[in-house]
């Protein structure tokens, strides 16, 4: 449906995107992964065909997006990262103009913002300025702007920055009924779990370039071991931490260190060396290795350094 | 074009829910125009200031004084303080060695003295002292002004009296009453009257100046004008006397200006703007709608940088719509909006001063329309602007250098030669002009054609410039 083909973007000296080549076939929900500055909103603007590609080529449908045909941006719909409404006016009354921009008119409009309202729970407070909105309400009402015009290609940038776990659960609802029903949709985050929950293949994206495409088992598979063990970032774990960097990789996130082992370690090690610094066993959890340590395989650094 | 359209209804709806830049656009200037109006008199009640509290210290016996205080009392531009308190709370009048402490202490910040050589034989002219606290200029030589006038219009025998001293001094007693004499003689001689009557109103100082503000009196009062009482008696002048006489008294109220207009007799014939109600008010309302047009398309400019921070122009141009678009929108949306608000000035122009809108209301649009195209100018700021900020800052700068070279606060002509010429380069000049000369010079459209072909001149410049600096920059993307 999407695909783009040696697709390279720079700003002056920086290179946003770098040879990019990707397909994104029609119903998947696709995770574009990666930190901040990797290069995920330049693509989704090239995607929506808000900026050219320096080199390479977008297409739609077989159909080349640029920003010089309008026309071309139809069959797309964006979900910018930030609030991009007017603040001023009812939610009702932003629908109706992103509408009208898309061609909808009359009942056909009407119906649709009924629908859609309806769906996210916003109807209620329909006549309300925007600025009343909790930012959950506007994050809702800034999906469904993107929607009203059923679009073949739903470009989610970073959707849920600063919402509260109830809307996120909302909306992540919402998107799901709407792949379901077959919408095709990209989804960039640095949210390992928000790409683990949502979506059916994730793209891993640093520093323009795409490191790793694939399931999340597919993405699993190629880091070197099975299991991660995870414990607890304290003075008392710090040597602990130090010496096992011998032995594989030890990333140090949310006050948890998180030691992945080289594949001929042997677990039995790990526990003599704690024992041998007086540390608990029960602070140690074995657990299945997260999108966090492919990024961190394929980087060397966290997802959210 | 329905496009177009859609966001030229967004930005009036997002518009008419601002109501601080409602308020801006309609409001703000509206009051300033009526404001300045009781500024610059432009009120049709209003007759000039009133109230200014002025302190009167009468040293002098001579009756003329005491008159001159009565005259003072009875402006209503002045509020006359003659008297002070003890400190026992008893009242007293204001002496001179008042005044200082007094005016010091903020009591007022004008007062005048008749000191008593008001009148002296040591030179000719009167002798007042005035003492003040002229915190602006404007006021203190309005305060001079308005004395002048009372004294002038009331107590004009005050400068008769000064020059019978004068030449008394200069003749000696006999050779004084003697020339007094001879003059009531021969004006009894020419005119009639009872020569001994006309001789004791030429030695009061009284030569009829005062008359001068009575035009409503016959030509045949002549003599009156020396002395009400002797005029009785006096035999009517001359068929042609009268009728050299008539012309010089106006039907203006007495003034200063009225008095010396008639020792200096200039005939006037006013070319344009004879059928203008209130001239200075179209100037004034016509130059604050130009400059507050300007100030509302610049926080078009900022709405700018908003609508691309929080990416609403990148979600608008994710849609299928173009820049060119986007950028006509905004552009026929400072169209509307500048000519809703220029009517909207230019109707409460009439209401508050009577303009006449109604009967240029054709030609006054064409050139709204002209001038509010000039909205084009936020669109300028907005792309010479590296953010919001900066662009309130050089939008303000520019609108302000703009109206003051462009005359919208005052007539271009009060600047020096090379500023009037800076001030033909500005969008305020030819808006001005365009407004003027649909108001003050009745121009018909033909006429206005290559005014209106200037202002549109500078909207396809700063419209071409616009657009060429806005796809140099990342707003949109």
């Amino acid at each position: 449906m999407l695909s783009l083909r040696s697709v390279t973007k720079r700003y002056g000296a920086l290179t946003a995107l770098d040879g990019v080549s990707l397909d994104i076939a029609r119903g998947e929900f696709f995770g574009l992964l990666g930190p901040n500055g990797a290069g995920k909103s330049t693509l989704m603007s090239l995607a929506a065909g808000l900026r050219s590609p320096d080199t390479g080529a977008l297409t739609l449908d077989g159909v080349v997006i640029t920003p010089a045909e309008p026309c071309t941006r139809t069959g797309t719909g964006l979900v910018p990262q930030s609030i991009a409404l007017f603040q001023d006016l009812s939610g009702e009354q932003n629908l109706r103009i992103f509408g009208q921009l898309y061609g909808l008119h009359g009942y056909v409009l009407r119906e649709r913002i009924d629908e859609s309202l309806t769906a996210v729970g916003l109807a209620d407070r329909r006549h309300d300025p925007v600025k009343n909105y909790s930012g959950g309400m506007q994050r809702r009402l800034n999906l469904i702007t993107a929607l009203l015009h059923r679009p073949k290609l739903l470009l989610c940038d970073e959707p849920t920055v600063g919402v509260d776990p109830q809307s996120r659960n909302a909306i992540f609802d919402y998107l799901e009924k709407c792949n379901r029903e077959g919408l095709t949709i990209i989804y960039s985050t640095h949210y390992m779990e928000e790409a683990t929950r949502l979506c059916s293949r994730i793209g891993v994206i640093d520093h323009g370039k795409i490191l790793a495409l694939g399931t999340l088992d597919e993405l699993l598979t190629q880091l070197p071991f099975e299991e991660e063990i995870v414990f607890p970032a304290t003075p008392a774990t710090g040597p602990l931490a130090a010496q096992l960097r011998a032995d594989g990789e030890v990333a140090t996130l949310d006050g948890r260190h998180r030691f992945r082992p080289r594949p001929d370690f042997k677990l039995s090690n790990f526990y003599a060396r704690a024992e041998a610094l007086g540390l608990p066993p029960r602070q140690f959890t074995a657990a299945r290795p997260s999108l966090e340590a492919v990024f961190l395989h394929l980087t060397g650094r966290n997802l959210r350094e | 074009m329905s496009v177009i359209l859609t966001l030229v209804r967004k930005d009036l709806a997002t518009f008419r829910r601002n109501r601080a830049a409602v308020a801006v656009t309609f409001l703000v200037p509206i009051m300033l125009i009526y404001i300045f109006g009781w500024v610059f008199g432009l009120n049709q009640k209003d007759k000039g200031p009133t109230g200014i509290r002025l302190a009167v210290v009468n040293a002098s016996s001579n009756p003329a004084a005491q008159k001159l205080v009565e005259a003072l009392k009875a402006d209503p531009a002045f509020h006359v303080i003659t008297t002070t308190e003890n400190p026992d709370k008893t009242k007293r009048l204001l002496t001179e060695e008042d005044l200082r402490p007094q005016i010091h202490d903020g009591s007022y910040r004008y007062a005048v003295v008749i000191p008593a050589d008001v009148v002296s034989a040591a030179k000719i002219g009167l002798h007042l002292k005035i003492y003040s606290d002229p915190r602006n200029d404007i006021e203190a030589q309005m305060v001079n002004g308005l004395l002048q006038k009372t004294l002038f219009s009331n107590v004009p025998q005050l400068l008769g009296q000064s020059l019978q001293a004068r030449a008394k001094q200069f003749l000696g007693d006999g050779r004084f009453e003697q020339f007094n004499r001879d003059i009531a003689n021969t004006v009894a001689t020419a005119f009639g009257g009872d020569p001994a009557q006309i001789q004791r109103t030429i030695e009061s100082g009284n030569f009829g100046l005062d008359q001068l503000k009575q035009p409503e009196k016959p030509a045949d009062s002549t003599l009156r004008r020396l002395d009400d009482a002797s005029a009785a008696a006096a035999a009517a002048p001359s068929g042609a006397l009268a009728k050299e006489v008539a012309p010089a008294v106006t039907s203006s109220p007495s003034t200063t200006q009225d008095f010396f207009s008639q020792i200096i007799k200039i005939d006037q014939e006013q070319v344009t703007g004879k059928n203008v109600k209130s001239p200075a008010a179209t100037r004034l309302v016509g130059g604050w709608a130009i400059m507050f047009l300007l100030f509302a398309v610049s926080g078009g400019a900022a709405a700018f940088f908003d609508e691309a921070n929080t990416g609403v122009f990148q979600r608008i141009l994710s849609a299928p719509v173009s820049r060119a678009q986007l950028l006509w929108s905004r552009f026929l949306y400072g169209v509307l909006l500048g000519l809703i608000q220029l009517m909207t000035i230019f109707v409460m122009g009439q209401f508050m001063y009577g303009i006449d809108i109604m009967g240029h209301l054709g030609n006054l649009i064409a050139v709204s329309i002209f001038a509010a195209a000039c909205s084009a100018f936020g669109m300028l700021i907005a792309a010479l602007a590296p953010n919001a900020v900066a662009a309130s800052g050089l939008s303000t700068l520019l609108v302000m250098v703009m109206s003051a070279t462009g005359g919208a606060w005052f007539p271009t002509s009060f600047m020096p030669e090379f500023m009037q010429t800076i001030g033909k380069f500005t969008l305020v000049y030819w808006s001005m002009e365009g407004f003027l000369q649909v108001l003050w010079a009745e121009r018909t459209f033909v006429e206005l054609l290559p005014t209106l072909g200037i202002l549109a001149g500078i909207t396809l410049i700063v419209m071409t410039v616009a657009i060429w600096r806005l796809n140099k920059k990342t707003i949109f993307q």
